[in-house]
């Protein structure tokens, strides 16, 4: 994305377009299903404005999951997608890159986390975490109408690594790289690379010699 | 170590320190200082004439000091580079190695450190680890009972190329020991210093305790453990062999070393579990294996890099089962005992794994960074309108603002790293951030505490460490009060004072502040901005008559689960607290102070629609909430 369409995207402040939302309730097996029943979350979501569908689904990131999400986006129409499933640290770049493969921008697909913030630390208050995951997933469903599309920036790279420290894992490291014909300097802070390694008499469990 | 040499695209920096990381994936500026080894490179043969010349000694550190080295010296006959070094320390001026070097003039006392920067792809770090010392456990009496000494001194006496040339002798006498113990885990599974495994110490203690009955049969070789752990290829059997040769394993820890003044012999004595009793045994000379632990530098270079130290003050990866290699940030790698402690196969094998993760991107011609940058809205700049200001540019960490008074301010897009530290500071509202502007996050705010909002508690949390810490927390099933709601922006720098603002007049019951700890942040200083304004909010919120509590600032790693778990707890503890009549009161009372600082906000572009459509869908689920009630 040039600055140039970065600055025009801002330009429109709030999206035109309305929004048509799908909303997706994963199971994960018995990880979030076996706190809280899903379905009711499905419930709830599907009243709120703006949601065009919303189910609850077994596995979300499995291929059956995406492929589901992918089909509803063309059948529907959906131009937002809320995920509650798990953290954005496990799946928020598969989620994307499903959406992104209906057509859709990466950037429109928001996930609530239900799992790790929600049924996994809640599993003593089954009624609490209920109504924390249907909180959770109408403050995507709000998020999302929001979002506009985005495309990543895109950087040039300098060709060369930097391995810092010089022993054993630095080394190999540096070796690997070098070998790929990728340049590499290798940054050690004492007078001779080779460090914990190099002190050692043999090594176990070959007793082969270190250096 | 001469392959890495060798090798022609290797560029071997000795002596050389990090001192600065700036930039991001394929684009870091890396600023070295390359100590002055006060020898010349280019010219240096290795051919060690001015250590033979130097008449000064000094104990070498590589040798765990049980030798000594010159102020001339390079640690070990195997140096790579061979380049020779004086310690200018120790060096007297006597110039006997410039005489000595003669024609070569390859030493140059007019050498200073040279700093030097570097463009680069992707980096791994591959600092690795250091050890206990064993000098604080006073029951083990190493530094007062010379027959007692550490796993790198018996590692170094043990080696032919060592100090003794692998005569293997008590230090007292200089005697061959016949009685020999090993005590495990010394400073680590010991909850008052490193309550982890060091991983790889039972395999070494084994690993010696085999050398020493290989070099010399007649020596008995017993090894204390609390466990034996022998969990990888080849490693039980190697255990097995062990014990096939007669060495002794006594599962206790010990709890106390005493000496013979006189003859220096030692005296272990310990529960022996097997024998369900405490026996003292005598020994000529006890090895103690001791903990693998951060290097004494790592905090520093954790601030350099900017990534996170886990429990134990280990680098922290992006994910302990996904991305295992990854730091944080996108473009630096891990290797090695630097993340945890780790033995060679492990440490070789990850260096591997590290290379081709950076090998993604050094083949790239280009790389994708996350949008979620900051633009101004030119319009709104009072800087465009003549005034004087340059806060945002003041707060960015990335110096990535242009600011000249009479024109609006201007984001250089490939500097901006996303923290949003200029859109929490901008007093004009003209700045937003892509992907977390105002009104995206004051809808998800307002629909979080749609319904009975003084029973809940806010929790704004940064990406990089407080929201990673409430993950943690779930992971480890740490449990604690349903009652939170959760908000994710990247940087404690973007918690604009009007989110909190907002939580309060709509009556949230407590907010909670989060971000990462000041050392560990993710850009650079944002967490500083989040903190200061964090800090100024609360003066505020006191001065308004508060209860305290409700409103909390927490600095929470992505490895302190525990601490996200408790720190709500405590929320919830300080919120039962208050009767609730009393607190509904006090959020009545409040909620016009809220309102007033706030009459700016729907001026911000986008945030009226979000204000009017949020109020559909809390209109909505206040009614499916009245009739579940």
């Amino acid at each position: 994305m040039s600055e140039d369409a970065i600055a025009k995207s801002h330009v429109a402040d709030f999206p035109q377009d309305e929004p048509r939302i799908g909303v997706y309730i994963c199971h994960c097996g018995s990880n979030i299903a076996g706190v809280i029943p899903p379905e009711e979350v499905v419930d709830f979501a599907g009243k709120l404005p703006g949601v065009v569908r919303a189910t609850d689904t077994l596995y979300a990131c499995a291929d059956s999951g995406q492929r589901q999400i992918k089909e509803d986006i063309k059948k529907y129409g959906l131009n937002r997608v809320v995920v509650s499933a798990c953290s954005v640290r496990m799946h928020e770049p598969t989620f994307r890159g499903c959406v992104a493969e209906a057509g859709l921008n990466p950037f429109l697909m928001e996930m609530a986390n239900i799992r790790e913030q929600c049924t996994w630390a809640h599993g003593h208050d089954r009624e609490g975490a209920l109504a924390k995951a249907k909180d959770l997933t109408a403050s995507a469903i709000a998020k999302v109408s929001f979002l506009h599309p985005l495309d990543m920036i895109t950087v040039p790279v300098s060709k060369k690594a930097m391995v810092i420290g010089g022993g054993v894992a630095g080394i190999n490291a540096a070796l690997d790289l070098a070998e790929q014909k990728i340049p590499v300097v290798l940054v050690e802070k004492e007078p001779t690379i080779g460090g914990v390694m190099a002190q050692l008499n043999k090594t176990f469990p070959t007793m082969d010699c270190s250096i | 170590m001469v392959d890495a040499a060798r090798q022609p695209l290797i560029e071997v920096k000795t002596f050389t320190e990090v001192e600065k990381v700036e930039g991001f994936v394929g684009n870091f500026k890396v600023t070295l200082r390359e100590k002055s080894k006060y020898v010349r490179a280019d010219r240096c043969n290795g051919c060690g004439a001015c250590t033979k010349a130097c008449p000064i000694e000094v104990p070498n550190y590589f040798e765990m000091n049980l030798a000594p080295r010159k102020a001339a010296y390079v640690p070990m006959s195997q140096s790579v580079p061979l380049i020779y070094n004086i310690d200018m320390d120790a060096c007297i001026h006597c110039y006997k190695c410039v005489e000595a070097c003669g024609a070569l003039e390859a030493i140059d006392f007019s050498m200073t450190d040279k700093i030097v920067e570097e463009e680069i792809g992707a980096i791994v770090v591959a600092t690795g680890f250091s050890h206990f010392d064993p000098s604080v456990m006073s029951e083990y009496g190493y530094g007062r009972f010379p027959n007692v000494i550490t796993s790198m001194e018996m590692e170094r006496l043990n080696n032919s190329a060592g100090p003794t040339h692998g005569a293997l002798v008590r230090p007292s006498d200089g005697k061959p020991p016949k009685n020999i113990a090993f005590i495990n885990c010394v400073g680590s599974r010991d909850k008052r210093y490193n309550p982890s495994c060091s991983n790889f110490c039972c395999m070494y203690s084994i690993k010696n305790a085999i050398l020493v009955k290989q070099m010399h049969p007649g020596t008995d070789v017993t090894i204390y453990y609390i466990d034996i752990r022998t969990p990888s290829k080849g490693y039980e059997e190697f255990y097995d062999r062990a014990r096939e040769m007669g060495i002794k394993f006594v599962q206790g820890r010990p709890s106390e070393i005493t000496e013979d003044s006189e003859t220096h012999q030692l005296f272990i004595t310990g529960e022996d579990i097997t024998l369900g009793k405490v026996v003292e045994r005598e020994f000529d000379m006890v090895m103690l294996n001791q903990a693998a632990i951060p290097q004494p530098d790592q905090n520093q270079m954790s601030s350099v890099l900017s990534v996170a130290q886990s429990p134990g003050g280990w680098f922290m990866e992006y994910h302990p089962k996904l991305r295992p290699m990854d730091s944080p940030t996108d473009g630096i790698f891990f290797a090695g005992a630097c993340q945890g402690p780790k033995d060679i196969p492990a440490s070789v094998a990850q260096g591997s794994a590290a290379a081709a993760r950076a090998s993604r991107i050094l083949h790239s011609d280009e790389w994708h960074i996350e949008p979620t940058v900051a633009v101004v809205w030119p319009d709104r700049c009072v800087s465009a309108q003549d005034k004087s200001c340059g806060i945002c540019s003041r707060a960015c960490p990335y110096s990535a603002i242009d600011y000249t008074q009479g024109k609006a301010a201007e984001v250089i897009t490939a500097k901006c790293h996303g923290c949003g530290a200029c859109v929490g500071e901008c007093p004009h509202d003209s700045i937003t951030q892509l992907h977390y502007t105002d009104a995206e996050i004051l809808a998800q705010i307002r629909t979080l505490l749609a319904t009975e909002p003084e029973k809940k508690i806010l929790a704004l949390r940064c990406h990089w460490c407080s929201y990673g810490g409430a993950d943690l927390a779930g992971t480890s099933h740490f449990e604690y009060s349903a009652n939170e709601r959760g908000i994710k922006v990247m940087c404690s720098a973007r918690m604009d004072a009007d989110f909190i603002y907002e939580a309060y007049r709509l009556g949230a019951g407590a907010v909670l502040f989060s971000g990462c700890h000041p050392q560990d942040c993710h850009y650079i200083t944002g967490q500083v901005s989040g903190s200061k304004r964090a800090n100024r909010l609360k003066t505020i919120f006191e001065r308004m008559g508060m209860s305290p509590g409700r409103f909390r600032i927490e600095w929470i790693s992505a490895a302190e689960g525990d601490k996200y778990a408790r720190v709500i707890n405590e929320m919830q503890a300080t919120l039962d607290a208050i009767p609730p009549e009393a607190l509904k009161e006090e959020i009545e009372r409040l909620r016009p102070e809220m309102a007033r600082k706030l009459t700016r906000l729907p001026n911000i572009p986008g945030v009226q629609q979000a204000l009017d459509q949020t109020d559909e869908i809390i209109q909505l689920m206040t009614e499916l909430h009245m009739e579940k009630v």
